[in-house]
């Protein structure tokens, strides 16, 4: 592999400033993706600053929400048994995420920096309506998640920035939530991947969030189909023209994984199967 | 840039010196000669290179020599009985057929004892589940998951 140099700084404010001076260096955390892209030649960072050794990003604090350090891997998520019980959508798309080896190192805060249209993890973060929180060494700022994600492998995120936690809200417990995934094999990567959130009240939608992976240049929220949901009664009707505006509203690619027609296809069965799994009737 | 680590591998304590860029499995072949690790793809997603790291399997080719500073690593070398014996998991896969080339058993086995580690009761599921970032080309993995559920029974008669 092309050498680099490799630091390991033991806190943020340290982590910040090597940032600073070393030119064409990049931060590091699990490395699951930074380390293939290197390999494959996409990436020639002159050096790598490791996130691994900052203590207080690995942690997990529940707090009537919920804060997830950015280090946090997968199976910690799996394994925290208090976040699985509150967000089980969470734990729903961690489960999909990779293989043991993978989900063993990748972290909750990588899967998000490296901004693939198809993360994982992002889908039940946006239905969940977290925010994210950036540190630079001047300032810490926080994010809506929906405003994070720029573009393929592009984000709101800074050069001089740190993403050090997920913040969500205490648990919803009127709404359910779940997370589809469609891949070539078990460990792969979306296909097309959908996390949809509602709360119902006598029959009628009161909210809805749903966002899809691998549709579209970032993960995306469908606001249009959720809009189109809410304050209504979800009948076999209704789905059917929420099946047809989610296949609309997003923009696939063909690539070695589907085709753009059946990426949309997907869209749509999935927005039928999200509503049936969590209503718990079929929508026939 | 060069850095010192220490870590433990396979029981003992060792220290080595290490340029940035290298990996864990670059650690182990080249430097220790413990050439059971096998590197396939070097990109995570065939296992062949899998260790365990402080009681979790990881894949060896996307683990940063670095990290392993102060950790506990075991290879497919760090199985081994008194008098060259196998361990139980390797008998186990060599009685069942789970073994045909080879080139995919050290990464099976080190994913098969974190499982078994942490779970001495999988269920097929369970096993199947643990072993998805393994790759095999020859068995069909019948046989590898009939070689771990042997070992699992084994493994707990022994206690
Ligand atoms: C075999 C295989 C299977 C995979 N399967 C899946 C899958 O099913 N689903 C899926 O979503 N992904 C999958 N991935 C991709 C990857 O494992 C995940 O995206 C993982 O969560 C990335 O986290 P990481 O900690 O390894 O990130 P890294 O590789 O360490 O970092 C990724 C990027 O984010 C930046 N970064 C990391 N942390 C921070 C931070 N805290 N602040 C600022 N910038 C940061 C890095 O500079 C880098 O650009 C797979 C990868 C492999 C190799
Ligand atoms: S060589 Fe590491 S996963 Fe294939
Ligand atoms: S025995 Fe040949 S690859 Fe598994």
């Amino acid at each position: 592999m092309r050498r680099f140099d490799y630091f390991r700084p033991k806190s943020l404010k340290e982590a910040l400033e090597l940032k600073k001076t070393i030119a064409g260096a990049k931060f590091i955390s699990g490395g699951t993706d930074l380390i293939v892209q290197i390999k494959n030649r996409e990436l020639k960072p002159s050096a790598l600053i490791s996130l691994r050794f900052i203590p207080e990003l690995a942690t997990i604090e529940i707090n009537g929400g919920a804060r997830i350090g950015a280090l946090v891997t997968i199976s910690d998520i799996l394994q925290h048994p208090e976040l699985g019980h509150n967000y089980p959508v969470l734990t729903e798309a961690a489960k999909s995420l990779g293989s043991v080896q993978i989900r063993n190192v990748a972290t909750i805060g990588g899967n998000l920096c490296n901004c693939s249209p198809c993360a994982d993890m992002a889908l039940p973060l946006l239905v969940l309506e977290a925010k994210v929180r950036l540190q630079s060494a001047k300032a810490s700022r926080e994010v809506p998640i929906s405003k994070f994600f720029k573009g393929p492998g592009e984000s709101c995120l800074a050069s001089n920035e740190i993403l050090t936690d997920i913040l969500l809200n205490p648990p919803h417990n009127k709404a359910k939530a779940t997370f589809l995934k469609k891949g070539r094999v078990k460990v792969d990567l979306a296909i097309a991947s959908l996390a949809l959130l509602l709360e119902m009240e006598g029959g009628i939608c009161r909210k809805a969030r749903i966002a899809a992976g691998s549709v579209a240049p970032i993960p995306l929220r469908l606001s249009k189909v959720e809009t189109l949901l809410e304050g209504a009664a979800v009948s076999e009707d209704l789905v059917s023209k929420a099946q047809h505006l989610a296949r609309e509203t997003v923009s696939p690619i063909t690539d070695v994984r589907a085709t753009e027609k059946y990426r949309r296809q997907i869209v749509g069965v999935y927005v039928k199967r999200g509503l049936e799994k969590i209503l718990g009737q079929s929508l026939a | 840039m060069k850095t010192e680590i220490s870590f433990i591998l396979n029981g003992l304590e060792v220290d080595v010196t290490v340029d940035g860029h290298l990996r864990l499995i670059d650690v182990l072949r080249n430097m220790m000669s413990l050439t059971g690790t096998k590197e396939g793809c070097g990109k995570g997603e065939c296992g062949a290179c899998t260790v365990i790291v402080d009681g979790r399997a990881v894949n060896s080719c996307l683990y940063p020599a670095n990290e392993i500073e102060g950790k506990s690593v075991t290879t497919i070398e760090g199985l081994q009985m008194p008098e060259h014996k196998l361990s139980k998991i390797q008998q186990a896969f060599v009685d069942h057929g789970g073994i045909q080339c080879g080139f995919c058993t050290p990464g099976m086995i080190m994913s098969a004892k974190a499982l078994l580690d942490s779970n001495p009761n999988p269920s097929d599921k369970e096993i199947r589940e643990a072993l998805q970032g393994n790759l095999c080309r020859c068995t069909g993995y019948v046989q590898i998951v009939e070689a771990v559920k042997r070992a699992a029974r084994q493994l707990k008669s022994k206690q």
